[in-house]
C-alpha cells in the first residue's frame, strides 16, 4: 500500500530529475563510536544457521567491517533445546544441531565485549509462492518482477521478499503485511530503487518469500524507510536488546524461479 | 484570565462611551479605482485640518470617519494612484465615494503617495506585510510564472521550505501552521506540482496581506501566520480580456460589468501544457503520461443599493498525474464564498459570509489490483464580522465564526483483489467569538487589543482510542453521531502597542496567543499531496503559541525609504513529530505514531525598502533560531527544527530603464536546513546501512541564487497592450542541493559517497502578455 501511495511522488521526482543533475560531494559528517551489529537467521529446516557479529565504521572509512571475535553466542527454543554456536570465521558463528520448526520461538543470546544482547523471534507457518510474473513499468520500459501468494486467513502475516537475477542476489529491502489484504491473494511488484540493474528477456529470476514475525517486519519496514525523502531518518527498530544494530529472524522460506519472457 | 477580560471590557467602555455623548458627524463611502471600479483596500484618507487623524478603507473599500462639524480638505491616497482631494462642508453626515486614477507611467521621478505614506511608522500593527499584485509583477520567478507565494518568501521572517518544495515557514513555524485564506476560504494545499507553483494565479489576485503571528483577533486557527488573499472584483465599467502565453502555461482573464457601475464579474483561468508535448512523443511510456494542472478563479459582485452588496467568489484547481488507464492521481482545492455587506448605519459595517472549502485527492489504480481511494477535508463555515467606526480615534471589530469540518481520510471504492477498508471519517466543530479594538490613547500612543475565544469540538460517530506512549490502545470509547468526544477551549488574547516618537520613528510591541486544532501529518522533506490533516483529539492536543515581539520603525528621505527591525520570541506547546519509522499512510491508528513536544523560536528581522522612483526594491535579513524538544528524540534535549535557519537574506531590485524596458533582479542566500546525515555505516545482508546518531545534527550546504528579469512593453494604446517578459532563474548556475543521498560508490564498491541532486540551473523563460 505504501508503495502505491508513493508512486506519484516517485513520478514527479522522475519528471524533475530529467532536468536535474547529480554530483558526488564531500561532506564532513559526524563520527560515531563503533556499534555492534548482529545479524542472525533461522529457517524452517535443518541447520546449520549463521549469526554474524560485526562493528559499524565511520562513513568515510572503506566498507570493511571489523568482526567481533570471541563472543559467546547461544540460540535456544521453547522445547528446551539450546545450541552454543561455534566461531567458524572471525565474526561468523554457526549452529550445530538446532532445527527450524514453524511455531517455535527462538531466543538468541550474545555475550560480547562484556555486554549481553538478546532477541527472540517466532517462526510463522510457511506461505507458498503462487507465481512469479513480470510487468513493465509506467515509465522507462523497465521490467519489474512480481509474485502472488495467498495470505492465510484470520492471523496477522508479515512477509519479506528477496530475489536474485541469474544467481546474483539483490540486497534491497522489500517487506509487506496483510493489513490491507487479509486472507486474500497478495500481489507484490518489486520495484528496485537501483535502476541501473535492468531485467532483460532470458534472465533467470528467483524470488524468496520469507514469512516473518512482527518484530522482524518492523525492523525491515523501518530499515526500508531510510533515504532521501524522509524528514527524519533514523536507525531501524531492532528486535535485539541493549542497543545492538541488526536483527534476529526466525522465518519460513519458500522460493520460486521464472525466466523473463 | 478573568482579570484580563474585565480589563478589556473596561478599556472598551471608556473608549467607546464618550463617542455617544458627543455630537459628531460622519463621512463614509467607498474608495475605488476610477477606471475599473475595483475597491481599493487599505487606501488612506487624511484630513488636512487634523493632521493626526487618518483612516484606511477596509477589505471592501469602505471607510467611515467621524469628525466635529466644520469645513475640511480630505485627501484619498493609494500606492500607484494619483491622490484625490475633496473639500467638504460637514454640516450633516455625508456619503462620498472617492475614485482614484492610476498614476500614468512616467519617467519623471514623481512622488507617489503611499497608502498612508508613513504607514510603516504609524500603523498599530507588527509583523505585517502587504503586497499588491502590481508591485510584484516585474520580479523574476521560475518559468516566468509570477507567483505571490514565492514573492512573499523574499520578505523577512518568511522562508521558503526549499526549492521545488511546497510551503513556507514563518518565524520558525511548520508549513501547516500558516492559515491561507482566499476570499476568506481556507486553502489547505497551496501548491501545484509539488510546490513548483502556487495555486494562486496572480492575475486573479488583488491584494495579499501576511501577519506573522500577530494577527488581529478576527483571525485564528493557525499558530504561525495568516496569509489573507483577496481576489479581484472585476471591471464594472467595461469588458476586457487579458492573458499570457508562456513556456509552461497560458492564462486568460475576462472581466466586465454585470450592470454598469453596479456589479461586475471576473473569470481567470490557467493551464499548464507540458503533457501536450508528452503526447507527441513516440515513446509509449511518455505519450500516455498525464501531467498538468489548471486553475479557475471566478468572482461576481452586485450592489443592490447603497447599503447592501453581495459577492460570490470561487476557486477551483486541480493537478492531474497519471499513466494511461493503469494509474492516476489528481488533487486540488475548491472554495466558494458568498458574502453580504450591509451598512447598519454609516458607522456600523457588517459582513456575513458563507464559506465552503474542499481539498481532496483521488487515486485510481488499475494494474493487478483495482481500487479508487478518495481523501478529502471539507469546511462549511459561517462568519459574521462587524466593524464599528467610533471616530478617527477608535475602531471596534467584533463577530463570530462557526466552522464544521468533515475529514474523509481515505474512502475506498471500486475494489478488487485488495481488502482495503475505508478509514474512519472525522468530524469537528470550531466556534470562535472575537472582539478587537483599535484605539488612540494619545497622539503618540495607540493600542489594538482584543481577544478571541475559541472552542474546538471533536464529534462522533466512531470509536475513539487513547494511546499510551508506546502506541498501545489503553482506552476505546464509542460515540454516536454528533456527540462531543473531546473539546478544547482557549482564550487567545492579542495586544499591539505603537508609540510614535515623531513623524519618522516609532516603537511597537506586541503579544499574541494562537491556537491550532488541525494538524498536517507530513514526514517527508518535500511535502506530498497525500499528506493528511487530522483534528485535535484525545491524543493530539491543541497546539498553542505565545509570541512577544518588539520593533523599531523608521522612515526617511520623505518616506521614500522605510526601515524596520523587529525581534520576536515564541513559545510553542503541543508540537507534533513522529516516531521512528512512523506509518502515516492509510493507518486508522495514525495518532499512535505521533510524538508531542514543545518548541521555541526567536529571531531578528530587518527590512529596508525603497518604495518609489525608477529604482525601487528591498533588502531583507533574518537572523533566527528554531528548536523543538521531544522526550523521545535526542535524549529529550532541544534540537534544531528542520526549518531552523541562521541567516536568510533577500535582495530585490527593480529598475525602469526606459518607457518600454524595465529590469529586475533578486538574490537570495540562506543557511541550509537542519538535517540528519549518517554518522556511521554497517552491512546487513549485503546492503550498506547507515547509522544515525542525533536528529537534525547536520546542515544542508547554504543556498544562494540570482534571478534576472526584463519586461518589454511592446505596444500600449488605449485599446491594446502587449508585453514580453523574460527571466533567467539561477543566473550564475550555482549548484543548490535539492537533496543529498548517501550510497555505495558506483565507481569504487569498497566506499560510500554522498551524492547531491540539483534541480534548476540557468532556467530561461519568456511569456507574452496581452490586454484589450
Amino acid at each position: 500500500m505504501r508503495k502505491i501511495v508513493f508512486i506519484p511522488i516517485t513520478l514527479i521526482l522522475l519528471f524533475c530529475l530529467v532536468t536535474a543533475c547529480k554530483k558526488v560531494i564531500h561532506i564532513d559528517l559526524n563520527t560515531a563510536s563503533p556499534k555492534i551489529v548482529i545479524e542472525g537467521n533461522i529457517y524452517d529446516r535443518a541447520g546449520p544457521f549463521a549469526v554474524k557479529i560485526f562493528k559499524s565504521v565511520n562513513f568515510d572509512a572503506s566498507n570493511v567491517y571489523p568482526p567481533v571475535s570471541g563472543a559467546i553466542v547461544k540460540i535456544s527454543d521453547t522445547s528446551g533445546y539450546s545450541d552454543v554456536l561455534t566461531e567458524k570465521l572471525p565474526g561468523l558463528y554457526v549452529t550445530s544441531f538446532i532445527m527450524g520448526i514453524p511455531g517455535e520461538t527462538y531466543t538468541l543470546t550474545v555475550n560480547a565485549e562484556g555486554q549481553t544482547y538478546t532477541a527472540s523471534s517466532t517462526m510463522p507457518e510457511p506461505v507458498d509462492i503462487g507465481k512469479v510474473y513480470f510487468q513493465n513499468s509506467f515509465f522507462g520500459n523497465t521490467i519489474y518482477p512480481g509474485v502472488n501468494f495467498v495470505d492465510p486467513p484470520n492471523i496477522n502475516n508479515y512477509y519479506r521478499l528477496l530475489y536474485s537475477v541469474n544467481n546474483a542476489p539483490n540486497s534491497e529491502i522489500n517487506v509487506t503485511d496483510d493489513r490491507l489484504s487479509e486472507g486474500k491473494t497478495i500481489t507484490y511488484l518489486i520495484r528496485p530503487a537501483d535502476t541501473d540493474v535492468k531485467l532483460k528477456a532470458g534472465d533467470n529470476v528467483t524470488v524468496w518469500l520469507e514469512s516473518i514475525d512482527q518484530g522482524v517486519y518492523e525492523y525491515f519496514r523501518t530499515a526500508g524507510r531510510e533515504g532521501g525523502q524522509s524528514a527524519s531518518p533514523a536507525n531501524p527498530t531492532s528486535n535485539i536488546s541493549n542497543g545492538a544494530l541488526g536483527y534476529f529472524n526466525a522465518c519460513s522460506l519458500r522460493a520460486r524461479s521464472a525466466i523473463v519472457p | 484570565m478573568r482579570k484580563a477580560t474585565k480589563l478589556i471590557i473596561f478599556l472598551f467602555l471608556i473608549s467607546v462611551l464618550p463617542l455617544y455623548s458627543q455630537q459628531k458627524l460622519t463621512i463614509s463611502g467607498q474608495i475605488k479605482d476610477a477606471q475599473t471600479g475595483e475597491d481599493l483596500i487599505g487606501a488612506v484618507l487624511s484630513v488636512k485640518e487634523l493632521p493626526l487623524k487618518s483612516i484606511a478603507s477596509n477589505a471592501y473599500g469602505f471607510y467611515s470617519m467621524t469628525l466635529p462639524s466644520g469645513a475640511y480638505e480630505i485627501t484619498a491616497q493609494y500606492t500607484g494612484y494619483k491622490p484625490v482631494v475633496e473639500k467638504v462642508i460637514l454640516d450633516k453626515s455625508l456619503r462620498i465615494n472617492f475614485k482614484l486614477s492610476e498614476q500614468s507611467k512616467n519617467l519623471e521621478e514623481v512622488v507617489v503617495y503611499g497608502r498612508r505614506k508613513d504607514e510603516n511608522v504609524t500603523k498599530t500593527v507588527m509583523g505585517f506585510q502587504r503586497l499588491n499584485t502590481k508591485e510584484i509583477k516585474n520580479i523574476p520567478v521560475l518559468f516566468g510564472e509570477k507567483d505571490l507565494l514565492k514573492t512573499i518568501q523574499l520578505l523577512p521572517g518568511i522562508q521558503a521550505v526549499g526549492e521545488g518544495r511546497s510551503g513556507f515557514n514563518v518565524r520558525g513555524g511548520a508549513a501547516d501552521q500558516n492559515l491561507i485564506l482566499l476570499d476568506e476560504a481556507t486553502v489547505y494545499n497551496a501548491s501545484h506540482l509539488m510546490g513548483f507553483f502556487s495555486v494562486f494565479n496572480s492575475d486573479a489576485i488583488k491584494d495579499i496581506s501576511i501577519f506573522k503571528g500577530n494577527e488581529p483577533s478576527e483571525y485564528g486557527g493557525r499558530l504561525s501566520s495568516v496569509l489573507d488573499i483577496k481576489m479581484n472584483d472585476g471591471n464594472d465599467k467595461k469588458f476586457g480580456v487579458s492573458g499570457g502565453i508562456g513556456l509552461i502555461s497560458s492564462r486568460v482573464e475576462i472581466e466586465g460589468p454585470i450592470i454598469k457601475d453596479r456589479g461586475s464579474f471576473i473569470i481567470s483561468a490557467r493551464r499548464t501544457y507540458a503533457d501536450m508535448f508528452l503526447a507527441l512523443s513516440k515513446d509509449t511510456s511518455l505519450n500516455q503520461a498525464r501531467l498538468y494542472f489548471y486553475d479557475l478563479n471566478a468572482k461576481a459582485n452586485y450592489r443592490i443599493d447603497e447599503k447592501n452588496r453581495i459577492y460570490l467568489s470561487g476557486y477551483f484547481g486541480k493537478d492531474v498525474l497519471g499513466f494511461g488507464n493503469t494509474f492516476g492521481i489528481n488533487w486540488g482545492n475548491a472554495t466558494t464564498t458568498l458574502r453580504w455587506n450591509h451598512l447598519f448605519s454609516n458607522r456600523l459595517f457588517s459582513n456575513t459570509s458563507l464559506i465552503f472549502s474542499n481539498y481532496d485527492y483521488k487515486i485510481n489504480i488499475n494494474s493487478g489490483v483495482k481500487m479508487n481511494i478518495i481523501s478529502r477535508i471539507q469546511d462549511y463555515s459561517l462568519k459574521q464580522d462587524f466593524q464599528y467606526f467610533g471616530g478617527a480615534n477608535s475602531t471596534l471589530k467584533f463577530g463570530f465564526n462557526e466552522v464544521y469540518h468533515r475529514i474523509i481520510p481515505g474512502a475506498i471504492t471500486a475494489i478488487s483483489n485488495v481488502s482495503l477498508k475505508s478509514l474512519t471519517n472525522k468530524y469537528a466543530m470550531e466556534h470562535a467569538l472575537y472582539i478587537s479594538h483599535m484605539y488612540n490613547l494619545s497622539d503618540r500612543l495607540s493600542v489594538e487589543y482584543g481577544v478571541r475565544l475559541s472552542l474546538f469540538n471533536l464529534l462522533g460517530p466512531g470509536t475513539f482510542n487513547t494511546y499510551d506512549s508506546s502506541g498501545q490502545v489503553v482506552d476505546a470509547v464509542k460515540f454516536s453521531s454528533g456527540q462531543s468526544v473531546k473539546s478544547y477551549f482557549n482564550p487567545e488574547p492579542r495586544l499591539t502597542l505603537n508609540y510614535v516618537l515623531n513623524q519618522q520613528n516609532s516603537l511597537k510591541a506586541a503579544y499574541s496567543r494562537n491556537v491550532q486544532n488541525l494538524h498536517l501529518l507530513s514526514n517527508s522533506t518535500s511535502g506530498n499531496p497525500t499528506d493528511l490533516w487530522i483534528p485535535s483529539s484525545n491524543n493530539v492536543k491543541a497546539e498553542t503559541s505565545d509570541q512577544v515581539s518588539t520593533g523599531f520603525y523608521h522612515n526617511f528621505n520623505e518616506n521614500k525609504y522605510e526601515f524596520s527591525a523587529e525581534v520576536y520570541y515564541k513559545n510553542l506547546q503541543n508540537q507534533i513529530d513522529y516516531k521512528n519509522g512512523a506509518e502515516l499512510n492509510f493507518n486508522d491508528n495514525v495518532e499512535s505514531q505521533i510524538l508531542t513536544g514543545i518548541g521555541r523560536a526567536y529571531g531578528l528581522e530587518m527590512f529596508l525598502k525603497k518604495k518609489y522612483g525608477r529604482f525601487n526594491g528591498w533588502i531583507s535579513y533574518t537572523l533566527s533560531r528554531t528548536e523543538r524538544k521531544f522526550d523521545a528524540i535526542n535524549q529529550g534535549n532541544y534540537f534544531p527544527a528542520r526549518q531552523d535557519r541562521t541567516h536568510d537574506i533577500s535582495v530585490v531590485g527593480m529598475y525602469e530603464l526606459s518607457r518600454r524596458w524595465s529590469l529586475s533582479a533578486t538574490w537570495v542566500y540562506y543557511t541550509g536546513n537542519a538535517v540528519t546525515f549518517p554518522s556511521g555505516k554497517y552491512n546487513i545482508d549485503g546492503k550498506t546501512m547507515f547509522y544515525y546518531k542525533d536528529r537534525n545534527a547536520n546542515r544542508m550546504p547554504s543556498y544562494h541564487r540570482l534571478d534576472l528579469g526584463a519586461t518589454w512593453l511592446r505596444k500600449k494604446t488605449a485599446r491594446f497592450e502587449s508585453s514580453w517578459t523574460f527571466s533567467l532563474y539561477n543566473a550564475y548556475g550555482h549548484d543548490n542541493p535539492y537533496m543529498i543521498n548517501f550510497q555505495d560508490s558506483k565507481t569504487d564498491p569498497s566506499r560510500t559517497e554522498a551524492v547531491q541532486t540539483t534541480l534548476f540551473k540557468f532556467i530561461p523563460s519568456f511569456t507574452y502578455n496581452f490586454k484589450f
